[in-house]
């Protein structure tokens, strides 16, 4: 074929600069380590290494959820472990208190003491957390919890929220209780129903905490039960429901002239329930047996503090002390149990984060190892590539002056 | 006369066909790197014979024509493939642009997606906290920007595909002018030279088309009086022999921002940018319509969809003052734009009505004095109906607002076009984030049954009043473990109804717009409470929700999420770009190729050159040693007389 000077230099030039432009995107590439300098380089590719940028980076900001969420679990757990602290030494007064032993002026010594616990308690109960917001206030974050009225009582300003925090795709954990559930929502009692002594009883006899024996039958209601005298003289009692009506003895038997005689520590067994009666009462004293309710840990605090200032001048104020202080010991222990349970609540959510932060450990790294293998270069190909172009391009060079040397105009002289 | 003279003769007709020849070589090496040059050469043959005593005597050499190498089958295919090549390569040149901009990994809107929800995450974290929400204020202020800036970029290439067109179509014209005035210089020395052709003339006539048809596709077609006429894009007649047209530009009837190329009949400017196809003209107006185009409304499809799901979510919430939500994002409506030649008075307003919906194409109404023809342009799908408004079309909502439009009326509706470049931050106090849930709810501490209350979920916050402080209070009172009544703070009975267990209590969800359950077994007296979230700064709930937007699917009717909406923008232009990159690659070897082909037939080799130059010299020599014999011949006869 018959070739033109012009197309031989053309020919030689092309070949020069289309060595030069893969050199420079090779040059690009290893310059930036990035096998795409754009999307076009490979499209599919790029909005794939975009979506699992994005994936990088999600499973960032829920590694720094995960560290907030902790933070804040962590400063409840402490709080709650320092409401422990003070609840137990509240149990050890209460105990100290209700040994028969002490002086009237000892128990106000004491009672001086549970005082400042009750202070302490809602001091705790009022904690903020690193961010100045209120631990305990659900959503209402900057109004203050807990605040005590001009007649000592405690009342909760807070709501029942919760906050969550999003520490996976698909995972909210809670990173807090609400007041309401910590402090407020402590069933009294032993949990199903709490007994009491009707205030103006005048014999010593003092009920204990009872307990549910057979939970079938055990039908809820408010039941009264009465000293009275029956037929055969005999300090009797009876029990009667507020709407199931007599219990003991069972209808349609007389309640007082049938009412069952009564021994100090027998126990008394009616719909699934099991007191004790133990001490002297005499006629007309009653306690009671209702259905536990919430009762707050700042008024079984205050009903103790109570029971404390009350002198004890006579068997029957001691044992009505007795009695008050048995069942602040008894709310006190729910009160323990429940902080607890919060406590249990809050060491699984921190268990739950903590794999949870391993787990998006994983998928971080294993998202950055497809990221790399999608966007990386593989620098021994692109190295050997280079040298190669390298090569070409010296080729290229050397032939084209080598070529354009040649001309027969050199030997017309 | 004869004898010596006549081998003067044959001996001077031999001198002049070889001081030709070589005149010839000389003007071919010359012109060895002229553009578009074929090498020409003298074509010798022998001078007629004479009758000479019964003998044809031969009387020397004589110039039969100088011919230029040229092959028109071979120059026509590099024509082919230059307006080819031109069209891809400026087609690629504009969309990497396009592609670099948008998938820059630090410019792009993908790390700025990223950094605004992060921001959100940010206040779902902290949500009382001032800090937190200012910088989700200014992360949502620096992704309206980056959309701004990366749709005010686009629409800088718009300009510039304006400016290109403009400035093809001032080079078309004017190549058109020259190619006419050579036809007719042309012509003329033909004539003059009695039918001999003007080679060099022709070459450079070669050169314009050449010229030309890196612009657009051409094609020509020869007259028999040595003339062109040349047919430009899809026909459209430019030259016809001595005589050009010349094309203007004008905005589009529909679309100001849009350069039309025109036809001037006359009687009217014909628009025939249609036609104009190949080239530099033809590589602009596909990259305008196939990449510029799809990826701004794409990128404004984005950005609606955005503020409108944003928008609806952060209404459902409550902010630090305790009232509801208003918009985040404000984001204008589509773009209704009348054809300029619109003669009725109607005008027509259209609103986005389900953003899930929204293709990235540009629509057109038209009323054909029957019905009213809606055009999606992207796969030209049409609708049509009498009536003028089209309810919920591709999640559009038009309307003719005033007036009525005449038969053959249009509208161009760009549902997507100026999102993103009208997209602004509506809240601007940190107070105005609702990262809040508007209401609460709380189960009575005596309640004695397990059964718990869901935390409330917002379905349609229209319902509830902007003032959080004016809902009141709601009870729902058990009065038997299987029935409840609903009550306001006053005691005054709403509803009542019968209980199951995890099932929207009707009341919220017909009057309120609000999803509230209850689960569990209550006992009779227990009550539960549903009352607005006063002072519910510490509450992340609808933080929450904000920043589950994200990872949502809700473009393309709930298929895609923002990002992937995104990422299918990067990797169609990707796509296109990279296929254009190809085709560059692949017809600049064609037109190499056709290059070659045409050079080896008509590019000029120097050193065969030099072989000519040596033979024609030789053969001059020759032809001058004949007259030197002639001249001795005469001498010798002159000597022998003369004595």
């Amino acid at each position: 074929m018959r070739i033109s000077t012009e197309q031989m230099f053309r020919q030689g030039a092309n070949a020069i600069t289309d060595q030069q432009a893969n050199l420079s995107k090779t040059q690009l590439q290893l310059s930036t380590g990035q096998r795409m300098q754009s999307p076009a380089d490979d499209p599919i590719g790029s909005a794939q290494a975009l979506q699992l940028n994005q994936a990088v980076q999600m499973t960032q900001q829920y590694q720094t959820n995960a560290d907030s969420a902790v933070n804040r679990l962590s400063i409840e757990d402490t709080t709650l472990d320092g409401v422990t602290n003070t609840l137990q030494r509240v149990r050890e007064l209460a105990v100290q208190a209700n040994s028969g032993a002490l002086a009237n002026s000892d128990r106000l010594a004491i009672a001086k003491e549970v005082q400042e616990r009750l202070n302490e308690l809602i001091g705790l109960a009022n904690s903020k957390d690193g961010n100045g917001e209120y631990l305990f206030a659900g959503y209402q974050g900057q109004t203050q919890p807990f605040a005590q009225t001009a007649t000592g009582t405690v009342t909760y300003n807070g709501d029942q929220g919760q906050r969550l925090l999003q520490i996976s795709p698909g995972r909210q954990i809670a990173v807090g209780d609400s007041g309401q559930a910590v402090f407020m929502a402590v069933r009294d009692g032993n949990g199903t129903f709490a007994t009491a002594a009707t205030a103006g009883n005048k014999g010593t006899g003092t009920i204990d905490l009872g307990s549910v024996v057979d939970p079938t039958a055990y039908v809820a209601d408010t039941y009264t039960i009465s000293f009275v005298t029956n037929s055969s003289g005999q300090l009797a009692y009876n029990v009667t429901g507020a709407t199931t009506g007599q219990v003991i003895p069972p209808p349609p038997a007389d309640p007082v002239a049938s009412a069952q005689n009564y021994a100090s520590g027998s126990t008394i067994t009616f719909n699934g329930i099991q007191l004790t009666i133990t001490g002297q009462p005499v006629t007309g004293d009653s306690f009671t047996a209702k259905q536990s309710s919430d009762h707050d840990i700042f008024s079984t605090l205050l009903n103790l503090l109570n029971v404390l200032w009350k002198p004890i001048d006579s068997p029957a104020s001691a044992a009505q002390s007795a009695q008050g202080i048995g069942s602040a010991l008894a709310n006190i222990d729910r009160a323990l149990d429940n902080i607890d349970n919060t406590r249990a609540q809050v060491g699984a959510r921190l268990n739950a984060i903590d794999s949870q932060k391993e787990v998006n450990d994983a998928s971080s790294l294993h998202l950055q190892e497809t990221l790399s293998q999608v966007q990386d270069l593989d620098y021994t190909e692109a190295i050997s590539r280079l040298n190669q172009q390298l090569l070409g391009l010296q080729a290229a060079q050397q032939t084209f002056v080598k070529v354009q040397g040649l001309s027969l105009f050199n030997y017309l002289r | 006369m004869s004898g010596s003279a006549d081998l003067l003769q044959i001996g001077v007709s031999g001198l002049l066909a070889y001081q030709r020849s070589l005149a010839s070589v000389g003007h071919n090496v010359s012109n060895a790197t002229t553009p578009g040059y074929s090498r020409q050469t003298v074509d010798l043959q022998a001078a007629p014979a004479q009758l000479l005593g019964g003998n044809y005597m031969g009387s020397g050499v004589q110039i039969e024509q100088v011919r230029r190498s040229y092959d028109s089958f071979l120059t026509a295919q590099v024509r082919t493939f230059t307006t080819t090549h031109s069209q891809y390569d400026v087609f690629h040149s504009l969309a990497s642009q396009v592609d670099s901009l948008l998938g820059d990994s630090q410019a792009g809107l993908a790390p700025q997606l990223q950094s605004f929800f992060s921001a959100v995450q940010g206040v779902a974290n902290d949500p009382s906290s001032t800090s937190a929400r200012q910088v989700m204020l200014s992360e949502a202020g620096s992704l309206a920007d980056r959309f701004h800036s990366l749709d005010s970029q686009l629409s800088g290439l718009r300009d510039d595909v304006n400016s290109r067109v403009q400035s093809t179509v001032g080079d078309i014209n004017s190549l058109a002018t020259s190619l006419a005035q050579l036809n007719q210089q042309i012509v003329s020395a033909q004539g003059t030279a009695g039918g001999q052709p003007p080679n060099d003339l022709l070459d450079q006539r070669d050169v314009l088309l050449a010229q030309l048809s890196e612009q657009v596709t051409v094609s020509s077609i020869p007259q028999p009086d040595g003339s062109v006429n040349v047919l430009v894009g899809n026909g459209q007649a430019i030259v016809l022999g001595s005589r050009s047209v010349s094309f203007g530009t004008a905005p589009s009837p529909d679309d100001s921002s849009r350069l039309e190329i025109t036809y001037d009949t006359g009687a009217s400017k014909v628009a025939v940018t249609s036609q104009l196809v190949g080239g530099t003209l033809g590589g602009v107006l596909d990259f305008r319509k196939q990449v510029l185009g799809p990826a701004q409304n794409a990128l404004g499809r984005i950005a609606v969809g955005l503020a409108d799901s944003f928008n609806a979510q952060h209404r459902a919430g409550m902010t630090l003052d305790g009232s509801l939500g208003g918009d985040f994002f404000s984001v204008p409506d589509p773009v209704v734009s009348a054809n300029s030649n619109n003669t009725g008075s109607g005008s027509v307003s259209a609103k986005v009505s389900d953003p899930s919906a929204l293709t990235t194409s540009d629509y057109n109404l038209a009323y054909d004095g029957n019905n009213y023809v809606l055009t999606r342009q992207s796969d030209g799908k049409t609708w049509t109906q009498p009536g003028s408004s089209y309810n919920n079309v591709d999640g559009l909502t038009l309307t003719l607002s005033s007036g009525a439009m005449s038969v053959g009326d249009s509208f161009a509706i760009r549902p997507t076009r100026g999102a993103a470049t009208g997209l602004q931050v509506a809240v601007t106090t940190t107070n105005d984030i609702a990262a809040a849930a508007p209401i609460r709810t709380v189960a009575a501490s005596v309640n004695q049954g397990n059964a718990t209350i869901s935390s409330g979920e917002v379905l349609d916050a229209t319902k509830l009043p902007t003032d959080l402080s004016l809902l009141p209070t709601f009870h729902i009172n058990f009065d038997t473990p299987s029935s409840y009544t609903v009550t306001d703070q006053s005691g005054n009975l709403l509803s009542n109804g019968s209980y199951q267990s995890g099932v929207d209590i009707d009341y919220f969800k017909t009057n309120l717009g609000l999803r509230v359950q209850i689960s569990g077994t209550p006992q009779a007296g227990d009550t539960f409470t549903v009352e607005p979230n006063t002072l519910g700064v510490g509450d992340n709930r609808n933080a929450l929700l904000l920043s589950g937007l994200q990872s949502q699917r809700i473009l393309d009717g709930g298929s895609t999420t923002y990002q992937s909406a995104y990422g299918q923008l990067i990797s169609s232009v990707g796509v296109s770009t990279h296929q254009a990159d190809i085709a560059v690659t692949s017809y600049a070897a064609s037109l190499e190729h056709a290059q070659s082909a045409r050079d080896s037939a008509a590019g000029v080799n120097l050193d065969e050159e030099a072989a000519n130059i040596l033979k024609f010299q030789q053969s001059y020599q020759a032809a001058a040693q004949v007259i030197s014999v002639a001249n001795t011949l005469f001498d010798t006869l002159l000597h022998a007389v003369g004595r």
